[in-house]
Order: C-alpha cells, then sequence, then structure tokens
C-alpha cells in the first residue's frame, strides 16, 4: 500500500504526461500559496514543481550561484525539457528568489502561461476584499486556458476536495507516531499529494488510513524533522536512523502546514479562498511566530519527539531568518534542536554526518 | 531669493545630521520609528515621527568599515551568513542600539514595505515580535505591473493605514497642510534630483557615481524635510555649473561612459574611483535614477492628491517589472546617455536586483554591441571580496574598452 504513495512521487512526471495525453491540463505551482482549489475548479490539475535530485540540472540552471538549490534545480529540470508537460505556472510569493524566477521564465516562454498570484502580505477586510478580487481575475484567466469557466458550485466542490486531502493529511500526522510505518514512506505520503490529483491521492489516503497496521515504537531518541527539500529530508532521515534515532513527525511546507487549516466553506467561495489563504498557510513573515513554534512544538508533544532538525536549503535566506527567531523561542523552552544548513547535492549533505550525529548522541 | 549655499546646506542632511536628527528627536519626546527604506517618508515627516533606517546605517557602516561588531552580532544570534548584509548588520544596529555614529534611541514604533523585498516582511516581524514593537506593514503585493489603478489604489489604502496606525500608537496627528508642504518638499527634492540625473547626458557628465552615491542619503531618509529640497536644489546648480566648465571625475577626461547595474559596493566604493582613474565615468544607474525620487508618470508630485500620489510613486518599483520592460530602460539609457560598457554588480545580498541580470546582458548585448563587466560581491559585507582582484577585473575592462576604441578610429 504504502509503495504506492511513494511510486505516485517518483513518477510523477509520467503520470502527468499520461494526464495530459487524455485531455488534461496540467499546471504546475510554485509552490505551497498557489490556490490549487483554484486550478481544480477550472478542470486543470494542479502540481508542485518540486526538485529532483540530480546534479546535472543545477549544471543546466545557468542560475545565480547564490541562489537556492530548488531554484536551479527547477531551471535545470526546465532546461532538461523534464517539465515539458506543464501548461501553465502558477508562482505565489514566498520568498524573493521563488518570485524572480517568475521573471526568468515569462523571458524564456519556459510555459504556454505563466501567472502571478498578488497574494496581499495581510488578513484584514482591505486585503481579502483585494485578493477575492484577484482569485477571481486568476480565474477568468485560467478558466480561458482550460475552456472551463470556474463557477462558484465548482469551485465550491474543488474546496471540499483539497479540504478532504487536508483533514485525511491531519489524521494521517496524529495517526503516525504509532504507526507501523518508516519515517521516509512518511514523508511520501504527503509528497505524492503534492503531485497527484487530489482525488487520487483522498482515495489513496482513506485506504491507508483504514489499513495502517500499529507498529513497534521507534528506537530512541524521537526526532522531528523541519524542512523544504524533499530529497535532502530523505538524506537526513537516512542519517538520523543511521545513529539510531527515529523520525516520527515531521514538518514540510506542505504537509502539517498546508495541511493545518481548512479553507472555509460558506460564502462566496473566492472570498473563502481568499480568508483560507492569507496568513494561514506557514510561510516565514506571513505566519505568526508564535503560532508557528508553537505548533512545532505541540507536534513534537504529541508525536513524543525529544529534538528538533531544522533543515535550511543553503541561500535559502526565508528560512534562514525564520530559524534565527524560532531559535529564541526554542532557547527559552529548552527545545532541544539542531539547525542545518546545506546545498542540495549529496557531498554537501554527507558533511552534516558528525552534526547530526552528535546531536543524537546529546539527546541519549 | 538667493540661491541656498550647498556647503552649509549639506551640513544639515549629512549622515551624521541625520543621526543626531534622531537623538534631539527622541530627547524632545517625538516617536522614532524603525523603518525600511520603501515606505513615503513624507507622511512620517508631516506627522512629526522620526524614522531610523536600518538599510541606511548598514551602508553606511559598510563605507566607513564599521559594520564588522554588527555582523557579528547577528552571527551570535544565529543568522546564517546567506542572509543580506542589510538585514544582518541593520539587526546588528538594533541589538547593540548603536550606530557607527554612537548609541540610538529606543525605537516606539515599527513600519515596513513588504514587496521591494519579501525579507523586509520577515526582518520586520522579527523586530515586532523580539522588540515588542507596534508594526505596521505597507502592504504591496507581488506583481509585474505597478501601474494598475486598483493595485495604486490599494496602496494609497495601506498610506491611510499607515496614518491611523502613527495616531493609534503615539500622540502624533496628521495635519495636511504639513501633509502638503511636506508632499511640496519631497517634490522639488525629487525634482532637481531627476534634473541632476538629466545633466549626465552632457559630455563630459560632471559627476562622480561615488559621490551619488553619498549625496542620495537625504533622498531616502529626509524627504519632506525642506532642508533635503534646498540641497537638491543647490547640488543641482552646482552640477550645472560643472557641466558648463566641463568638469569630470574622470581622470584625463571622460574617454568612457559607463552604467553601473545595482547597489554601490559600499563597503569597497574606490572600485569607482578605479574606474574613473582610468578616463571612465558612469553616467547612468537603474539605482540612482529610477530607484529614488520622483517616480510618477509625470515626473513631479500631484501637490492636490498627496495620498495618491505618493502610493504612484511608491508602488513604482523597479524590482517589479518585466525583465523586457527593464530592458526597455537601459536600451533607452544607453542610447541617450551615448554609453560605451556595461558594469553589472551580482549582489549575493540583493536577490531581488540580481536575478535576471543574466537575461538582461542577453537582450542587451544582442541589441547593442557593448562590453560587460560582471562583479559577484555583497553590498555592505566584504568577506570574500578582492581589492586586488577587482582592480584586475577593472584594467582588464578598460582594456577592452579601449581595445574597441582603437578599432573605431581605425574604421
Amino acid at each position: 500500500m504504502i509503495a504506492r504513495f511513494r511510486e505516485r512521487f517518483e513518477l510523477r512526471h509520467d503520470r502527468a504526461r499520461a494526464l495530459k495525453r487524455q485531455g488534461t491540463k496540467i499546471i504546475g505551482c510554485f509552490y505551497g500559496l498557489a490556490p490549487k482549489e483554484l486550478v481544480h475548479a477550472a478542470g486543470m490539475v494542479p502540481v508542485q514543481l518540486v526538485e529532483d535530485r540530480d546534479a546535472r540540472y543545477e549544471a543546466k540552471s545557468g542560475l545565480l550561484p547564490f541562489l537556492c538549490g530548488m531554484s536551479k534545480n527547477l531551471a535545470g529540470q526546465i532546461a532538461a525539457n523534464v517539465l515539458d508537460y506543464v501548461d501553465g505556472v502558477m508562482v505565489s510569493t514566498v520568498c524573493d528568489t521563488n518570485r524572480h524566477m517568475l521573471d526568468i521564465w515569462v523571458h524564456q516562454r519556459a510555459f504556454p502561461n505563466q501567472w502571478l498570484v498578488r497574494a496581499p502580505a495581510k488578513d484584514d477586510e482591505g486585503a481579502i476584499n483585494y485578493f477575492t478580487n484577484e482569485l477571481r481575475r486568476l480565474a477568468g484567466e485560467l478558466g480561458a486556458v482550460s475552456g472551463t469557466p470556474v463557477t462558484d458550485d465548482g469551485l465550491r466542490k474543488s474546496i471540499a476536495l483539497f479540504n478532504e486531502n487536508r483533514a485525511l493529511l491531519r489524521r494521517f500526522y496524529d495517526a503516525r507516531p504509532t504507526a507501523g510505518l518508516s519515517a521516509e514512506d512518511a514523508v511520501y505520503v504527503f509528497a505524492s499529494a503534492l503531485t497527484s490529483p487530489v482525488e487520487e491521492h483522498n482515495a489513496l489516503m482513506r485506504e491507508l488510513l483504514a489499513s495502517l497496521p500499529p507498529g513497534a515504537p521507534g528506537s530512541d531518541p524521537k526526532l522531528m524533522l523541519s524542512a523544504l527539500n524533499i530529497p535532502m529530508a530523505v538524506d537526513v532521515i537516512r542519517m538520523a536512523e543511521k545513529y539510531g534515532a527515529t523520525v516520527v513527525t515531521d514538518d514540510f511546507t506542505h504537509n502539517a502546514r498546508y495541511g493545518s487549516t481548512a479553507v472555509p466553506a460558506d460564502g462566496d467561495p473566492f472570498r473563502a479562498l481568499a480568508r483560507g489563504y492569507l496568513r494561514t498557510v506557514p510561510a516565514p513573515g506571513l505566519y505568526s511566530f508564535e503560532d508557528r513554534a508553537a505548533r512545532i512544538r505541540d507536534a513534537m508533544e504529541r508525536a513524543g519527539a525529544r529534538g528538533l532538525i531544522y533543515l535550511i536549503q543553503l541561500y535559502c535566506d526565508a528560512y534562514a531568518l525564520e530559524y534565527a527567531i524560532l531559535k529564541e523561542r526554542f532557547d527559552r523552552w529548552k527545545l532541544p534542536h539542531l539547525r542545518l544548513e546545506a546545498e542540495a547535492t549529496p557531498s554537501s549533505i554527507e558533511q552534516l554526518n558528525v552534526r547530526v550525529q552528535s546531536f543524537v548522541e546529546s539527546l541519549v | 531669493m538667493a540661491e541656498p549655499d550647498l556647503k552649509s546646506i549639506q551640513k544639515k542632511v549629512s549622515a551624521g545630521a541625520s543621526y543626531r536628527k534622531i537623538v534631539a528627536a527622541a530627547e524632545a519626546g517625538a516617536p522614532i520609528c524603525v523603518a525600511s527604506a520603501g515606505i513615503p517618508n513624507e507622511v512620517m515627516h508631516a506627522m512629526g515621527v522620526c524614522p531610523i533606517y536600518p538599510e541606511s546605517l548598514a551602508a553606511i557602516s559598510a563605507g566607513i568599515g564599521k559594520a564588522g561588531e554588527f555582523f557579528d552580532e547577528s552571527r551570535a544570534h544565529g543568522l546564517s551568513n546567506i542572509i543580506c548584509s542589510y538585514t544582518r548588520c541593520g539587526l546588528g544596529i538594533c541589538w547593540a542600539s548603536k550606530t557607527a555614529f554612537g548609541s540610538i534611541p529606543r525605537p516606539n514604533i515599527a513600519i515596513t514595505d513588504v514587496n521591494i523585498c519579501c525579507l523586509h516582511l520577515t526582518w520586520w516581524a522579527y523586530l515586532e515580535d523580539h522588540f515588542t514593537l507596534p508594526t505596521f506593514y505597507m502592504d504591496m503585493p507581488a506583481t509585474t505591473d505597478p501601474g494598475a489603478p486598483e493595485y495604486i489604489d490599494y496602496y494609497e489604502t495601506q498610506i491611510r493605514e499607515m496614518v491611523a496606525f502613527v495616531e493609534r500608537t503615539t500622540s502624533c496627528r496628521l495635519d495636511m497642510d504639513r501633509l502638503h508642504q511636506s508632499v511640496r518638499s519631497s517634490d522639488l527634492a525629487g525634482y532637481y534630483w531627476k534634473q541632476m540625473m538629466a545633466l549626465r547626458r552632457h559630455r563630459p557628465s560632471p559627476m562622480s557615481f561615488r559621490a551619488l552615491a553619498g549625496q542620495i542619503l537625504p533622498l531616502v531618509t529626509a524627504l519632506g524635510d525642506q532642508d533635503a529640497a534646498d540641497f537638491y536644489e543647490a547640488l543641482y546648480h552646482q552640477y550645472l555649473a560643472d557641466a558648463k566648465e566641463g568638469k569630470t571625475p574622470a581622470q584625463g577626461g571622460e574617454t568612457y561612459r559607463l552604467i553601473w547595474d545595482g547597489i554601490p559596493i559600499w563597503h569597497h566604493l574606490q572600485v569607482i574611483n578605479a574606474f574613473e582613474e582610468k578616463g571612465a565615468n558612469f553616467v547612468w544607474e537603474p539605482y540612482t535614477s529610477l530607484n529614488w525620487g520622483n517616480k510618477t508618470s509625470t515626473g513631479r508630485l500631484d501637490l492636490d492628491r498627496p495620498f495618491h500620489t505618493l502610493a504612484e510613486k511608491y508602488t513604482n518599483v523597479w524590482n517589479n517589472k518585466p525583465i523586457a520592460k527593464r530592458f526597455e530602460y537601459f536600451d533607452q539609457a544607453i542610447r541617450e546617455y551615448e554609453v560605451d560598457g556595461l558594469v553589472m554588480f551580482s549582489n549575493r545580498s540583493c536577490r531581488p536586483m540580481s536575478i535576471g541580470q543574466h537575461e538582461l546582458v542577453q537582450l542587451i548585448t544582442e541589441r547593442h554591441d557593448l562590453p560587460v563587466l560582471i562583479f559577484e560581491g555583497d553590498q555592505a559585507d566584504p568577506e570574500g571580496f578582492s581589492w586586488a582582484d577587482a582592480r584586475t577585473r577593472v584594467d582588464g575592462f578598460i582594456e577592452v574598452l579601449e581595445g574597441r576604441k582603437q578599432r573605431g578610429r581605425q574604421r
């Protein structure tokens, strides 16, 4: 069962191409704040653009050396035609690099369609009004590309489907610490949500939750991993396990965070979507630090984790600054944590070995 | 009325003077606001709020070689070196409660923009969180069309909300007469700045980019203040006289006219002099010509609609323009300023200014047969910067320019 999540993630390009052959349009989302419900309501499939572990991509990217590996990797994938199935890309700002990658993609005509989500940084009435209008504008443009206009009813159905996905992911994270599931497998449960049609992922999740076997508790110390880059995270999980630790829960941009808050289901669905995205998806500066730190602490408590690894991709200034802010609270709470900062390459990650080992040993 | 005397007015708007104004304002009981450089200073000035600009202070600290202790402070607080050096140095200044000139008063409020650079949002959220400062965010969503009417309208509401925030958190109140006066002064400062930039079309251009890098400060920190308007008026007249006399900072005469793209390298401003020593002069930069001054469609501020005109000005952000639009500005400047070459500063601290430079160079070199020199480094942190390497690059670039000149003469 669990292998099917991994397969869906690892074969995401092939599966997307198969969908495209059937006439479905695919829209790339870069990244967590892009309103996928809108794409879905326009009859298209939103897929998250995520990094591949392949050094050739970074070499092909042609980007500045001091940009994060994720952007370089994606630029390399585009140069290598890996994303040839993407009919359009929707960029929602999390950091300067992700926002300005759009400038390059527009210049290169990398995708047939490009949209910048003009999302306010606030969530007051003025911001919600502005964003509601922006979502209506985007819906019009998406509908023009797909040929399926976004209707209120259609958008309500899409919101309900993605809310179901969020609820299923929440249930999964509640069950995960005591389930017989490896940390690496758990990563693919949410990672596949980023790249699969939501109906398909919901069905898989229901099946998984109905059959999740209870497992023996993992070895101590138990850890939580906060990360962004999926291949890097898998490397660090393996490294921690090598030294006897178990990663019992994690916090990526898109699992605990994306799944944490449902989009309101009442009233005007565009307005509901605006309320559901503004300052509710944890991203640096766009979310309360108090809440963010508390969520990490609470998730650790629920999962029985004694230490936190906060993994930053090199040159990701947004999360590097967020860490410095969260650190003050972690220190105050005496929450053991380890900040790791590395390039998303095997050789760079290998250098983290000693630090992970000593952190694990400090918790034993 | 006699023209203001440049030397005496310059003393009123210098970096040291702006520091002394902060101290005096705090002693007089005025609220001190930690402000980012992209917010309407005119409104704060009209309301009697005294701003502290961490980015300016970081640039000044780097320029006089006194940023080291602030970087050390930021490292001690867990800030990675990959974070923007303005942010690291600016936070270091806040933690240390002092600048390169002396101690600074504790701020009362904080206001930032959220679009010129995404890091501003997190940076000010940190200030709000760590120093428990009432903080206002001038919301300006990311866009590729900053001139859209609804976009300007949204920002206009932000300016009005900023006024409400200041009135809520301090004893300051907005007096519309003072706002009109403040916008009038700002308009004049911006107008004379624009006139100065136009003077650089003159052959030779009378201005040094190094001098301008310092002279730009009041546009960042003192807009609304009549002193700033007087300063730029006097400076314009000085440069006008210099242009008439054929003065130029380029030694031996202005042989090459160049464009600089990016923020100045504050810790090694002598890089600019290295060009000037070889007869090369910078005559246009997006940083000086497009980032500051009256960035409205008319080039003037509309004194009858102060909120709207400020909204139009502050939403006109260079980084929000698509690469094709940025190219148009370069293309026009290359022709109008008769440019011989480009120097691009690939700045690892400022991703918004650096991403797209490579693509811009491609477009420029496709249309104009110009040599391009790319520097990689950091605006405020000298770590990893080699002066000897920089000089070698400058020398090599000048040789390329000279070779082209000679081939041009032979034809």
